[in-house]
């Protein structure tokens, strides 16, 4: 078991520094520096001191290392849109939103749609099976930005209950938490159904049955536990999603958060800031993976010996 | 002796550390059955597969009809592989499913560039008859058939191009007993109309018995025993092949025998013995360990010889 | 000792069906599922409109021919009222699904292009190949593709061309894994054996036993790589780095609708409405399709 998460940890190491290469290598091939899109060009020999003091005139390989030098201190550079403050600096309170509304996006999304996919698998082929395979299959195809628009357009544009940007007041704060909860919501709708429905057809609960428990005790005392298990191993991955996702539900909804700062990142050419945060998503997505992956590895076992079965 | 149709010489098989097929001599005489038994895991559809080329002997000659065709490569082999066929065990997995029937019989002619399309059809229409099948049964697909008839048509396959060696790998033990009888009659029709020499590869001896000429026992990657069908069945002198003759369903009750399985250490235990005046041929090696010995009435068993020949 | 039958049987015959391919019951399953029926035919549509856009609209999609009319609502003679340029809106929303599936199709076509043989190689090679291909594969899935796909489209500045080819880098891994897990499953089935007993080539065994066989995850593989390129397409134009003005592109007409949604609700709801439904559609037929090829990858 260690051996196995030793191998896995060090094999995610190993892919996550190709990642960072290759970001880094693309970061640098983004025609223009930070400097040429300002509507009064720099002098020459201003920019070239610019230049040198931030360490873009050294060869790539030297600006790599020195880079993930200071990464390994949690050093991300000095952002180029503020330089009054540190890269670090600016995450620290650009994640307060992202985190706040992701967090309650999926606290919302992520327990009706457990619910829902519950309901469907006990219910075969009725109309909650029906509502959670439609729900689970707008959610996982349409576009976040879709769903947004969709959002604002029922409840800010023509029914006037809410207003249509994020943060600041609460009230605030409930069509972004929609909009970030589609994913989880449905996710989990079609992800419970098909665990549930796994550990419903497995022989134990027949025998269960056979004893005659009821149907109630037999669905909350042992299914669940069960079908619990595999439900917890997804939730780090689709905890990454929704930092994808944020960049789309940060800039329809206005909200400053990480993904608003990706986007202007990425719009001013800010380096420093955009591969902190492409770094931090592909180390968040690392761990989550690996961790995943532990997890599936750790309660696979059991699964086998509480399901008594195959 | 005239040269044999098939001769396997000192062949062996090594997968990493594993000895799967160890110094196995063998050869079927032209026109003749030679069976192949023992349990799963001797190495017998190894060896099988090695006499076809299909799997590279580690070391050892393969002679087909007297010419060497170890060395060989792949394009060099083509020729002939006209001469020598398979059929394996499982008919539904060894039929191509995307295929109708008559594809699957006038591949080989496309593959050896054999006559025209039109007359391929008309040659696959008449093997479908000659193994039993309706000439209708040609557009059919393989998944429309029984495990019999797909069979015939494996058998129908590998003799399209007039093979005269044959390999057939356990090709009746996956089906029911009625039908292991038409399809091991199939084969006896056309060994002696066509003059095959056939090295069947099985596990069940009540096959072998109205099958074979010869038996050769295998276990664990090596030759045991080997003897003509009657000797085998009279005086098997192996405890493996006696272990095996007492595995074979009895119809009388008053004859049915204990069914007794061997160990690895009740075998070598129970090692034959052997006189050196019971010896046909001095041993090829002179030892105290088991070795392959030649006795009166061309069998051949594992024994030790006791006093040494001098 | 059992004894072994010696009669001969006739000659057996086939009862009098005709006779039906693997694919056929695949059909059968397909048309059975309404939903990924419905899909199908709503796609069709969709796909019939934008191929024959001239013939249903007038005016072309950048023409300015109604700028007195600038954000009309819609009408009889604006059915989808007009922009604030002062263009029929129905006919960017025609034209749009051209750009969308146009882009949707390629990509799908490089992915396939690009997965296929490496998956089917992979599959059937094994080994070294084998092993370089999934670490390649591997990093693809660390990084989040539409984040990368974002820093690509800056760095490419957008354009059809470079969304498209963007969209297979992201989409060839999925053709190839789902070819390479067939191709696999099926090397070491007997019928490769007896065909390699028969003196085949690997061209041969490839081509008409392998790829044959592989149908199902080839068409699986493609019809699902065009929803996911269309997304991608349409989330790269919505930030302003995928398809540049004036081409008509459906994220980028919801982006500029975003900023009129709250007096000229008809800029926002249908492109929406289009993009939804189209990718919907796009996804229904895949996974009807996938359902109905191959049963045994049911809810994946």
């Amino acid at each position: 078991m260690t051996g196995f998460i030793v191998r896995r940890a060090l094999s995610m190491l190993v892919t996550f520094i190709v990642v960072s290469i290759v970001i880094f290598l693309m970061m640098h091939a983004i025609p223009g520096g930070p400097f040429d899109g300002y509507e009064m060009p720099l002098p020459d020999n201003i920019k070239q001191r610019l230049m040198a003091t931030l360490g873009l005139d050294k060869p790539l390989w030297e600006q790599y290392l020195r880079y993930m030098w200071g990464v390994l201190h949690f050093d991300f550079g000095v952002p180029y849109q503020s330089p009054g403050e540190t890269v670090m600096g600016l995450v620290a309170h650009a994640w307060l939103p992202s985190l706040t509304l992701g967090g309650l996006g999926i606290l919302v999304g992520a327990p009706i749609g457990i619910l829902l996919g519950m309901a469907a698998a006990l219910r075969r082929n009725s109309w909650i099976d029906y509502l959670a395979s439609a729900v689970a299959t707008l959610g996982l195809t349409i576009p976040v930005f879709i769903i947004s628009t969709g959002l604002i357009l029922v409840f800010a544009v023509w029914l006037h209950w809410t207003p249509a940007s994020g943060w600041g007041e609460p009230k605030r704060w409930i069509l972004p938490i929609l909009a970030y909860g589609a994913v989880p919501l449905a996710t989990y709708a079609r992800y419970a159904r098909s665990t549930m429905l796994d550990a419903l057809n497995k022989p134990f609960v027949t025998v269960l049955r056979a004893k005659g428990l009821s149907e109630g005790r037999i669905v909350f005392q042992h299914v669940l536990r069960n079908a619990a298990i595999p439900m917890v191993t997804i939730f780090p991955v689709m905890f990454v999603g929704i930092a994808t996702g944020s960049i789309f539900v940060e800039a329809m909804f206005r909200v400053p958060g990480l993904g608003a700062y990706f986007v202007s990142s990425i719009d001013k050419r800010d380096y420093p800031l955009e591969m902190a945060l492409m770094l931090l998503i592909s180390a968040l997505y690392s761990v989550s993976y690996l961790i995943a992956d532990i997890c599936y590895a750790l309660l696979n076992p059991r699964i086998r010996v509480d399901g008594g079965s195959r | 002796m005239s040269e044999a149709a098939l001769e396997l010489r000192q062949v062996t098989k090594r997968f990493g550390d594993v000895v799967a097929v160890d110094r196995v001599d063998l050869a079927v005489p032209r026109n003749r059955v030679v069976a192949l038994v023992g349990e799963s895991g001797s190495g017998k559809t190894t060896t099988g597969l090695m006499a076809l080329r299909l799997v590279t002997p580690s070391a050892g000659q393969i002679l087909l009809e007297g010419e060497d065709i170890t060395a060989l490569g792949q394009k060099q082999l083509k020729p002939h592989r006209r001469r020598m066929q398979v059929v394996f065990q499982d008919s539904y997995a060894s039929l191509d499913p995307m295929m109708t029937l008559g594809e699957i019989i006038a591949e080989p002619l496309g593959i050896h560039q054999v006559g025209t399309p039109a007359e391929r059809r008309e040659q696959a229409q008449g093997w479908l008859e000659k193994v039993g099948l309706d000439g209708s049964y040609a557009n059919r697909y393989p998944h429309e058939l029984s495990g019999g008839q797909r069979q015939r048509v494996a058998v129908a396959r590998a003799l399209i191009l007039g093979a005269s060696v044959l390999v057939a790998d356990e090709p009746t033990s996956a089906l029911d007993v009625s039908v292991k009888a038409q399809i091991v009659n199939l084969l006896q029709s056309l060994q002696e109309q066509m003059g095959l020499s056939i090295l069947f590869i099985s596990h069940d001896l009540s096959v072998v018995r109205s099958l074979a000429d010869e038996v050769v026992v295998m276990l664990r990657g090596r030759v045991v025993e080997r003897a003509p069908t009657d000797r085998i069945f009279a005086a098997a002198r192996h405890p493996y092949t006696q272990s095996l003759l007492d595995a074979v369903p009895v119809v009388d009750p008053s004859r049915r025998r204990r069914r007794t399985f061997l160990s690895a250490e009740e075998i070598a235990a129970r090692t034959p013995r052997v006189r050196p005046h019971e010896l046909e041929a001095p041993p090829p090696v002179d030892t105290a360990e088991p070795q392959l010995v030649a006795l009166a009435g061309s069998h051949f068993v594992e024994a030790i010889v006791t006093e040494r020949a001098a | 000792m059992t004894e072994i039958a010696t009669a001969a049987p006739p000659l057996a015959k086939p009862d009098s069906v005709r006779q039906r391919s693997p694919l056929y019951f695949a059909w059968r399953r397909f048309v059975s599922n309404k939903g990924a029926l419905g899909a199908g035919i709503v796609l069709i549509v969709i796909v019939l409109m934008a191929i024959f856009a001239p013939l249903i609209t007038t005016t072309g999609p950048n023409e300015q021919a109604f700028l007195t009319n600038a954000l009309n609502f819609p009408s009889g003679a604006h059915w989808f009222g007009v922009d604030d340029l002062g263009r029929d809106f129905f006919t960017r929303i025609v034209y749009g699904a051209r750009v969308s599936l146009g882009i949707g199709f390629s990509a799908a076509v490089f992915s396939l292009v690009v997965g296929l043989p490496i998956g089917a190689l992979a599959g059937y090679l094994g080994g070294k190949f084998d092993w370089v291909v999934m670490r390649v594969i591997e990093l693809f899935s660390v990084v989040p593709p539409l984040l990368a796909a974002l820093l690509l489209a800056t760095l490419t500045r957008g354009g059809v061309w470079a969304i498209i080819l963007i969209a297979a880098l992201f989409g060839w891994k999925d053709v190839c894994l789902l070819v390479r897990a067939q191709v696999k499953s099926f090397r070491e089935k007997e019928f490769i054996m007896a065909a390699q007993a028969l003196g085949a080539s690997p061209w041969h065994i490839v081509w008409r036993h392998l790829i044959p066989n592989s149908v199902s995850p080839i068409i699986v593989g493609f019809v699902l790589a065009i929803p996911l390129a269309m997304m991608l397409e349409a989330s790269l134009s919505f930030l302003g780095i995928g398809v540049q003005p004036p081409t008509p592109s459906w994220g980028q007409m919801i982006n500029v609708g975003m900023n009129f949604m709250f007096f000229y609700w008809h800029m926002a709801v249908f492109p929406t409405a289009a993009l939804a439904i189209t990718i919907l559609a796009a996804s229904l037929l895949g996974d009807g399709l996938r359902d109905a090829l191959d049963p045994t990858l049911k809810g994946r």
